[in-house]
């Protein structure tokens, strides 16, 4: 193997970027044809029914999108801290929490008519997402607390937080003691974005948060602070940009971003607060970060990708009676291929010879 | 757009897989969604159990589609507004929590029949069922009575909803009927799955001298397991489960959706199906107490067996004053019984179970 | 009363038992300096595994050999993206814990909702009939001692052995430690492999001797409880140990104020292993010596040979 060899890229590779993606989105095709005759269905049919029922129908490509939504926030919001090196893994917990700030307002306001309360609740969600995240910005910053771990730690209590507030204080008094909240009214909802589907206006949030990405980061100084500062943070303090600002402005913005997926779901498809509230969408987004490249834009694709692999899993369990694992077994096997072939994006692949060996 | 359709179309079409629209000689599509997996036992198990017998009494009248393992969540609205998209005529939701959903779609597909597990809202086209399982409670309470050396007996239940509290309720009185001085401890696991923690709940409940644990609403029977394992008696819901605990199984509170199943999809094929709110019991043969242990002495048999014909008969209610509550008033005077609307609504434990309920 | 605390100290050595040897692999491998955020799911698929194999083979101990295995495998997809593709650590470990959820539901299907035989209990010399002390200690099943030997042994070489030092020299300072001649991505390499394969036998224990069932679902949050424990106890075993004690004992203690009649929001005992967690880490972290003797520095950070 002495002359197959890898080089650190020294510019930035957009075409490897992209191959890396198409490698990985074919690698997971090839394994999950292997998977799927292994539980013995057709794979014509399964194919069918996961890649192209969906957009079949508007009931399919409404799905599709209100599936995009949350993991497009979420994901723009993380990738921000992702670029300067702040783990930020709990948006599961801030997204928990910004749907319970959502929905005190929500349940407090039950019957007001006024077209504040949703704009209200968008942003009460969005500060209790930051605010539960930026505990672990505090803890990072003042007592050198690594953030991976405090903000999944973070995640589980405000799990706790929602089993308790929906068993107790939010529990619908008329619900027969079933742990869930009031239907919310009509003034706490976003409207529909496609008639007749369950996509709603909350995307739109979601496609803003890809825009201003992409402004700051190709366009704004801040932008440029928090790239210097996750590529080198030597360089950025040479630059004079301090290593806490960074890690306070990419958990915020996290934070933000999930709390304001919250408020997504529970004035969105739930229209209530209740104890499933979301289906890992914190920790799937996390996926779609990694795969859109941490870029806005690559982002984009990588969350409709994820929502078409939810979406389509349910068609293929519906249609062709394909076991829910499978979609799970998917999700990972197309991130595991994307990150191994990630490698193209920060190396060059070099034939011939000088010494530099890759071992395992 | 059109293209991206017709695209669509053509690869369905070679994948072999692009139905025909509806037509009348085609099988009616039947949808069932259960919130867990169906395994061999449980509640899914019997949900499933209902499909099979529907399956087979109108054979290629139907056909059936089955969501196993659907969590109460955004998600379960998706999988069953799928299973409406893909004509299906008829479709059974087999947990609470997908109450708001089902009735969404219930609206959005009118001709479409909806029956929903343990509910309360109803429509024209979107039915609840419900079983009596107070009723066996009771029956079981009868024979636990007879059967606890420590009067305690402990109870690992899933959420305080009515439907439940009516079954503590029942099977408490029922104790209390034939042993006076017992006492019944809960634990609340807030889950309608939790093997490890309903395990725990059950030694937890043992530690405090309970010899017979009844398995309120668990879907798996690690509990009827773990009880054989220490040498209690133990109580399962929804299903059978003596072959978990040969030696030492008190009752199991069994329940059968054929009969209902049955009933609902034969008025969908007619086109007489309306929303109904079916809470079936044993007097309509939802109900039955399977493997009743054979460690009573047939005189304390009898009275259980007599108990259970009376309620076949409707000439007793086990929800019959005087009933006093835990906080010590009379919710029930005496020669009453306990109407239908105030069972379904229950919100109070009966005097001599000692656990509060949460909040 | 007695019986109730009987109940939740001796408990708590089983409910422990999981985490344990979950904990004890993910702390050497992050000793190493790799996390590993797989647990989750290399304990799912050590679950089922050990389930699918102690059923048809009848045997407890191919059982715990397979899931072992099983996991061992899994935590080598993982080991391959990190080491072999410098792949950020998060992400390979979500994504490879999602894959291990994954196959333990798909294998575990058929098995969905069985029971088996749980783990014979132990009782030499009738040491379990002493009393109070007999029950809580004594009568237990092999691997609730195991684990506790697993635990003295980690500790041992981590801190006393040559091996130790290595590994921690890997974790510390990679870069060093290749200079000086150690095969510090090899080093890794077994670390990895070794968390997967304790991860594996945690998995296995829930399934086949605490639960003795099989359901999808069943490692229920316990790998992550792993991960926090390993920063609870500060990368030191035999804090870990305790803390999967102590975290084992209240989540006992909430179902047993439950039936006492107690009443305390269980969720706020559910959450307080977290609570706890973060405090002890806001408290070690902020002490920059402290953290210099227990955290690996290079904890977390890709690494490649010619860095």
């Amino acid at each position: 193997m002495r002359s197959l060899r890898l080089e650190p890229r020294t510019e930035g590779a957009q075409g490897a970027a992209v191959a890396a993606s198409v490698i990985a989105v074919f690698a997971t095709l090839i394994a999950g044809a292997v998977l799927f005759s292994l539980v013995g269905r057709s794979l014509s049919a399964v194919l069918y029914s996961f890649f192209l029922q969906p957009f079949a129908s508007w009931n399919g490509i409404g799905e599709i999108l209100l599936k995009a939504g949350p993991l497009l926030l979420i994901a723009q919001g993380l990738a921000v801290g992702y670029r300067a090196q702040v783990w930020n893994i709990g948006a599961e917990g801030q997204l928990i929490v910004g749907a319970i700030a959502a929905s005190v307002l929500a349940i407090g306001f039950d019957g007001a008519a006024s077209p504040l309360l949703l704009p209200a609740m968008m942003l009460a969600g969005g500060f209790a997402g930051a605010a539960w995240a930026g505990i672990a910005a505090l803890l990072r910053t003042r007592f050198n607390a690594n953030e991976i771990l405090t903000t999944f730690m973070l995640s589980s209590i405000a799990l706790q937080l929602l089993y308790y507030l929906v068993s107790g204080p939010l529990r619908d008094p008329m619900g027969m003691n079933f742990p869930q909240s009031i239907l919310f009214g009509d003034a706490a909802l976003f409207g529909p974005l496609i008639a007749g589907t369950r996509a709603n206006t909350s995307l739109l949030i979601g496609l803003a948060a890809a825009i201003i990405a992409w402004a700051f980061m190709e366009r704004s100084i801040q932008g440029f602070r928090l790239v210097v500062g996750g590529l080198s943070p030597g360089a950025a303090r040479y630059a004079g940009f301090s290593e806490a600002r960074s890690v306070w402005i990419g958990l915020l913005v996290g934070g933000a971003c999930a709390g304001l997926a919250g408020v997504g779901e529970v004035a969105g498809p739930l229209g209530m607060l209740q104890r499933n509230l979301s289906p890992g969408y914190g920790f799937a987004a996390i996926m779609v970060a990694f795969l859109g490249g941490l870029h806005p834009i690559g982002i984009v694709f990588a969350a409709l990708l994820m929502a078409l692999i939810y979406v389509g899993g349910d068609f293929a369990l519906v249609s062709a009676g394909l076991p829910n694992a499978t979609v799970t077994i998917f999700q990972g096997l197309l991130l595991i291929f994307y990150l191994a072939s990630s490698i193209l994006i920060s190396y060059r692949v070099v034939i011939g010879a000088r010494s530099v060996e890759v071992s395992a | 757009m059109m293209l991206l359709k017709r695209l669509v179309l053509t690869a369905g079409l070679l994948a072999g897989l692009a139905t025909a629209g509806p037509a009348l000689a085609q099988p009616a599509k039947i949808g069932f969604i259960y919130p867990g997996p169906v395994g061999d036992t449980g509640w899914a198990f019997e949900l499933d159990t209902g499909r099979k017998a529907v399956e087979e009494k109108f054979g290629d009248k139907v056909t059936t589609v089955v969501a196993e393992n659907i969590p109460e969540g955004p998600d379960a609205a998706r999988v069953m507004n799928q299973m409406a998209a893909d004509g299906a005529r008829m479709i059974m939701l087999g947990s609470f929590g997908y109450m708001n959903d089902g009735l969404k779609l219930a609206r959005q597909y009118p001709d479409s029949a909806f029956i929903h597990a343990s509910g309360y809202k109803l429509a024209d086209n979107f039915g609840t069922f419900l079983s009596r399982n107070y009723e066996t409670s009771y029956a079981a309470g009868l024979a636990a009575g007879y059967l606890t050396r420590s009067k305690v007996l402990g109870i690992v239940a899933s959420y305080p909803i009515p439907e439940v509290i009516g079954m503590i309720n029942g099977y408490t009185l029922g104790a209390q009927k034939t042993n006076p001085d017992v006492t019944v401890k809960v634990v609340w696991l807030n889950s309608w799955f939790d093997p490890n923690k309903s395990q725990e709940g059950a030694r937890s409940l043992v530690a405090q001298n309970a010899d017979i644990i009844f398995s309120l609403y668990q879907d798996t029977p690690e509990v009827v397991a773990l009880s054989e394992e220490l040498g209690i008696y133990s109580i399962s819901t929804s299903s059978d489960m003596k072959a978990y605990a040969p030696k030492k199984y008190l009752a199991g509170l069994k329940v059968d959706w054929r009969p209902h199943f049955i009933d609902q999809v034969q008025k969908m094929l007619d086109g007489t199906f309306k929303g109904e709110a079916y809470w079936g019991g044993y007097k309509d043969g939802a109900i039955e107490l399977t493997s009743l242990t054979p460690d009573l002495t047939p005189e304390q048999r009898k009275v259980v067996e007599d108990a259970i014909t009376a309620m076949k008969a409707g000439t007793f209610h086990p929800m019959t004053g005087p009933i006093t509550a835990q906080d010590g008033s009379v919710k029930i005077a005496a020669g009453e019984t306990m109407a239908d609307a105030d069972l379904l609504a229950v919100n109070w434990l009966v005097k001599g179970v000692e656990t509060k309920i949460p909040n | 009363m007695t019986a109730t605390l009987i109940f939740i100290l001796g408990g708590m050595l089983s409910a422990a038992t999981p985490m344990l040897f979950a904990a004890m692999g993910e702390v050497v491998a992050e000793r190493a300096g790799v996390l590993n955020l797989s647990v989750e799911g290399m304990m799912a698929t050590g679950a089922a595994t050990a389930f699918m194999a102690a059923t048809l083979s009848g045997s407890h101990l191919v059982g715990f050999l397979a899931a072992g295995l099983a996991a061992a495998a899994l935590s080598f997809i993982f080991a391959a993206l990190v080491l072999g593709f410098v792949a950020n650590q998060v992400a390979a470990g979500l994504a490879v814990g999602i894959l291990g959820l994954g196959v333990s539901a798909l294998i575990g299907k058929p098995f969905e909702g069985t029971t088996i035989a749980p783990l014979a209990k132990l009782d030499l010399f009738g040491l379990s009939l002493l009393p109070v002390i007999g029950p809580i200690v004594f009568g237990r099943d092999v691997m609730v001692y195991l684990g506790v030997a697993f635990v003295l042994a980690i500790a041992a070489v981590l801190g006393r052995t040559k091996l130790g030092l290595i590994i921690r020299a890997v974790g510390e300072a990679p870069g060093a430690a290749r200079d000086i001649g150690y095969p510090v991505l090899r080093i890794r390499l077994a670390c990895i492999l070794f968390g997967g394969f304790m991860a594996g036998l945690g998995g296995a224990y829930l399934s086949i001797a605490y639960t003795a069932l099989w359901a999808e679902g069943l490692v229920a949050g316990r790998g992550w409880i792993a991960v926090a424990l390993v920063v609870f106890g500060t990368w030191m075993p035999l804090r870990i140990a305790l803390g999967a004690y102590v975290f084992g004992a209240i989540s006992l203690m909430e179902l047993s104020l439950q039936s006492l009649g107690v009443q305390v929001p269980s969720q706020l005992l559910s959450a307080s292993p977290y609570l706890i967690t973060i405090v002890v880490l806001a408290a070690i972290s902020r002490d920059a010596t402290r953290i210099r003797l227990n955290r690996p520095l290079a904890l977390g950070q890709a690494y490649r040979n010619d860095g």
